[in-house]
């Protein structure tokens, strides 16, 4: 894949890079580094990697698939900006048109809404990975700091959530407006605070166009902005950190095997280690057949797992159709009104959570709603200072050293996703329990 | 450098007046900005509203979407009742009960002809707006009504919520 080389008549100066672009097929080390370094495209890759940490078994790419449904996303975000107009008159219109009128328009928007839908499941998914194996803990190096990488990890994932949420209300249908009636409720639960919070969230005390306006500029600008910029810091702290957990792993298993060293020279002296007889170890890391170089290898992958995305994305987007309800109606509730999928199970909470003490209720909405969601996301995100497993158990899947608390937070996953399930295939008209057997009863309209 | 303490210079005083100045700058935008976005002026619909003459409401039960509102006739006497479920603020359906029946509450006696279930949580309620089961924490509203001075309609004020005693005798 060399592009043409441009004519030298002159030899290059030192750290001048005379081809107007890089190799992906260096014939040297030297090249392969190069094709790192003078590549402003990959200058936050590593110019080695091992191979351990490049292993499908090991992440499933999963972070490096939320990273090209984030890329779609941008890219299908963009014809969509000129096409939607954000106003409570013609928001509707505008995406009736995106799906009827414009040529392709129909497809973009299922582009845009099938990688909203699959971003959310790949971050889920990315989260439980490094959750299982381990990957927010320091293993061998000296200095790490995963636990930072964590907690961006998890502040990321609630900016996809709200991301997608906000996206949510945008085609001003009967679905956006109840699934936002009832977010921004649950935000007014909170004693005190919570009606002035939800008038700042919908910009007055109705769903109307300061909400509209107010959703349109966090879904375009202020959330893509926040998640870009801390993707930039999470990939920055995923290389100070010293790559994947995986590699950490890898070092520990086939190293410690110190070499003698002559005792009679100070390294200290020469600044080179602490002490007067360094144990010098030879790291699996370092050797050289358990590394290969970022270009072509981590490239080639990191191309796979972005291409495949992409076509999965646009293939899917072919035969799932995006769906459009009637207009935004604040009259009429729809029955039953079910929020996107990913908040069913908080949805099931609050139905369940309205605690009752003799005269005194607390409704679900705060105690399902904020308490408990607030609780688990606290959790998790102070997890890692709470984990006192060894460091030997980074970057390892499921080791028995962290038995319980992987089983734990796996029946949390399934709980999630059995009251996800309960929501989107048992509940029927009144939130009521229908099995899939059973028919809904015809409810009149109105009354 | 000596441990022994030297006079800040200038150059440090300089740095840390710009660094301080630098901060309060962004912190007032920033903080100037925030308050740009909470709304000085509230353009709600108006709380009270006219609903029309009381002799074009049924016996029974009416249910007005705009005002998202029950208002109950029986003969003479009204009394409103809020559609707007306690727990997150979906619209309550009303279901007519087969057997219409009466409770004694409070000393008041109440005729409940109907039941409202809410489509978003499940929450039910009595035809008097008492939370039965489901997730609402407490009963729908009830509100004031009162007869129009110029015309005769019926009034609805919906910022200010009653006792469920509360009756409009018409007449």
């Amino acid at each position: 894949m060399r592009l043409p080389t441009l004519v030298r008549t002159k030899p290059e100066a030192p750290g001048v890079h005379a081809e107007p672009f890089w190799s992906f097929r260096p014939q040297s080390d030297r090249e392969a580094g190069d094709a790192i370094v003078s590549n402003f495209a990959l200058h936050w890759f590593p110019a080695k990697i091992s191979k351990a940490s490049m292993a499908w078994s090991y992440s499933f790419w999963l972070g490096t698939i939320s990273a090209a449904l984030f890329f779609l996303l941008i890219l299908s975000g963009l014809p969509l900006l000129f096409l939607y107009v954000p106003s409570v008159e013609r928001a509707y219109q505008s995406v009736k048109d995106i799906e009827f009128v414009v040529t392709f328009g129909s497809w973009i928007r299922a582009v845009h809404r099938i990688s909203a839908h699959l971003m959310v499941i790949a971050v889920a998914l990315h989260l439980i990975r490094v959750f299982l194996t381990g990957a927010y803990k320091n293993g061998a190096g000296r200095g790490q700091r995963r636990q930072i990488n964590w907690v961006i990890g998890v502040v990321m994932f609630l900016v996809t959530l709200f991301l997608s949420f906000t996206g949510y209300l945008l085609p001003w249908d009967q679905l956006a407006f109840w699934a936002v009636t009832v977010g921004t409720n649950i935000a007014s639960s909170i004693p005190v605070i919570g009606p002035d919070v939800r008038e700042l969230m919908i910009g007055g005390r109705a769903i109307e166009q300061a909400t509209l306006i107010r959703f349109y500029v966090l879904h375009i600008i202020v959330l893509p902005g926040l998640l870009g910029g801390l993707f930039a810091y999470h990939m920055w702290r995923v290389r100070k950190d010293g790559g994947l957990a995986r590699a950490d792993a890898e070092s520990v298993l086939e190293s410690a095997r110190p070499v003698a060293v002559v005792p009679t020279k100070t390294y200290t002296l020469l600044g080179v280690a602490r002490g007067t007889a360094p144990a010098v170890t030879a790291k699996s890391i370092e050797a050289p057949e358990t590394t290969v170089n970022a270009v072509p290898d981590l490239v080639r992958r990191a191309a796979i797992a972005t291409l495949g995305t992409i076509a999965v994305v646009s293939i899917m987007s072919v035969f799932i159709a995006s769906p459009l309800e009637e207009p935004a109606n604040a009259l009429v509730t729809p029955n039953p009104a079910k929020a996107p999928w990913y908040f069913l199970w908080l949805q099931e909470i609050v139905t369940d959570t309205t605690i009752r003490i003799g005269s005194f209720t607390l409704n679900g909405a705060f105690v399902g709603g904020v308490i408990l969601p607030g609780l688990l996301v606290g959790l998790m995100t102070i997890w890692p200072w709470l984990d006192r497993s060894s460091s030997l158990a980074a970057g390892v899947w499921l080791p028995r050293s962290r038995r319980t608390q992987n089983i734990v937070f796996l029946l949390i996953i399934v709980f999630v996703l059995a009251l996800t399930f309960v929501g989107m295939v048992l509940r029927g008209p009144y939130w009521n329990i229908y099995w899939p057997w059973e028919a809904w009863p015809e409810i009149p309209g109105r009354i | 450098m000596s441990d022994t303490k030297q006079p800040p210079d200038r150059r440090d005083f300089l740095l840390k007046l710009g660094t301080g100045a630098g901060i309060c700058a962004i912190t007032v935008q920033a903080a100037a900005s925030m308050r740009s976005l909470v709304p000085n002026v509230s353009y709600d619909s108006p709380t009270t509203v006219k609903l029309g003459s009381p002799a074009e409401f049924p016996e029974g039960l009416k249910f007005l979407p705009d005002e998202r509102l029950f208002v109950f006739r029986d003969g003479n006497t009204f009394h409103a009742v809020s559609a707007v479920c306690t727990h997150l603020g979906c619209t309550v359906h009303a279901e007519p009960l087969p057997n219409p029946q009466t409770v004694d509450e409070d000393g008041a006696t109440v005729k409940l002809t109907h039941r409202f279930l809410c489509p978003c949580h499940g929450s039910r309620y009595r035809g008097d707006g008492a939370n039965v089961s489901g997730p609402a924490p407490k009963p729908l509203a009830w509100f004031r009504l009162s007869l129009a001075a110029d015309d005769g309609q019926l009034v609805v004020d919906l910022a200010d919520a009653v006792e469920h005693d509360f009756r409009l005798t018409v007449g």
